[in-house]
């Protein structure tokens, strides 16, 4: 009889220390759920790519001028990813294409149950809910947003001149899990000592064939390569 | 800060995996964190230690973390090397240019590209 309760189970309170291998991935529950989101953009006939940087290395105004470039040949929607206020979304707004706020009041990264929600209201923005681009503009961040895979298709990370050709080297996750990497801001380079040289060279050894394209939303140029990326996405 | 939502979906693979198995307590739990896998081995601890206090299954779990050594190909000779990241105690040996700048053991340049190790791995789980 168990001396606890009084039952007459056999080794009720009292069974030996059982050894359970599990051998899964912690990251096991998002990683479904972004299969299940990236089925989901499929099926609304898209392509995705997550937006990962610094706060203020310019992912919101590489997506205006992108908008302004493509609205007309392709129909994109935005999720924007940000711990407060509908800042980012307004602006995009304003350009003419539906997005989608998701504030996470204080969480570092997007994660894909997040970005779940957002991708039902981006579908109930659209009409037919069909688009051909999709961009997530994750929280700006350089560390954390690198672990969650969020059901895109490609992983886009920008390095702004201000910032400094270190950042590769400094952040080295972040950059080994990009598939492009854009240098933003080229047209500051006359004032600040970045190193083209330094932030290609440190981010082909982290990720080595890495395709990196400098450009300036400011001035326009390198845009023709990048435009040239996003149709080249959607031949695929 | 990520580390403390990755202790919290452990947390949950654990009430799961007790309620799977039918055990009413979690001892031991063993960990494999890549070594470039970008988690903070001490605020995952942390977070983890913080948040088994919420349930009566997971209170006694011990936390068992390790962290492989990092693997490296050199993106010269193209031969793979395993070298340890520095320790508190390689201060002398840093001072002297070892182990960074890194540097290849066969052909000693220093173009080493990270291999693999971005693993976060519940591997191992005694409950009772």
């Amino acid at each position: 009889m168990c001396d606890t309760c009084g039952c007459q189970l056999h080794h009720h309170h009292h069974a030996d220390p059982k050894i359970v291998e599990v051998n899964q991935s912690l990251l096991a529950a998002n990683q479904k759920q972004a299969e299940s989101n990236r089925h989901h953009i499929e099926q609304m006939g898209a392509v995705a790519i997550n937006l990962i940087s610094s706060p203020g290395s310019g992912k919101t105004t590489l997506l205006e001028r992108t908008i302004e470039i493509l609205k007309d040949t392709f129909k994109i929607g935005v999720i924007e990813g940000d711990i407060e206020t509908e800042r980012d979304a307004d602006r995009i707004r304003a350009k003419g294409v539906p997005a989608v706020q998701l504030t996470t009041g204080g969480a570092c990264h997007l994660d894909a149950p997040i970005v779940h929600g957002g991708l039902h209201v981006l579908e109930h923005l659209a009409k037919g809910g069909k688009y051909d681009l999709i961009f997530i503009e994750n929280v700006g961040n350089l560390v954390c947003p690198a672990t969650f895979d969020l059901g895109e298709h490609q992983r886009v990370i920008l390095l702004s001149v201000p910032e400094g050709s270190d950042k590769p080297v400094k952040y080295p996750a972040t950059f080994r899990s990009a598939d492009l990497m854009l240098i933003t801001k080229t047209d500051l380079v006359p004032y600040f000592d970045f190193s083209m040289d330094e932030a290609t060279k440190e981010a082909g050894i982290l990720k080595p064939g890495l395709e990196i394209l400098p450009l300036s939303a400011t001035t326009g140029d390198g845009f023709e390569r990048w435009i040239a990326y996003l149709h080249g996405l959607l031949k695929r | 800060m990520h580390e403390l939502s990755l202790a919290q979906s452990l947390i949950d693979q654990l009430l799961e995996l007790a309620r799977e198995h039918q055990a009413e307590r979690i001892n031991r739990v063993l960990v494999t964190l890549g070594p470039f896998s970008g988690i903070v081995r001490d605020s995952f601890e942390f977070g983890f230690n913080v948040l088994k206090e919420s349930h009566d299954v997971t209170r006694k779990a011990v936390l068992e973390l390790e962290t492989p050594d990092p693997v490296y190909v050199c993106l010269d000779c193209e031969k793979v090397a395993v070298i340890p990241f520095a320790t508190p105690n390689d201060q002398m040996e840093t001072r002297s240019g070892y182990p960074y700048p890194k540097k290849c053991p066969w052909c000693c340049l220093t173009r080493l590209s990270p291999k693999g190790g971005t693993e976060l791995i519940l591997n191992q789980v005694e409950m009772e």
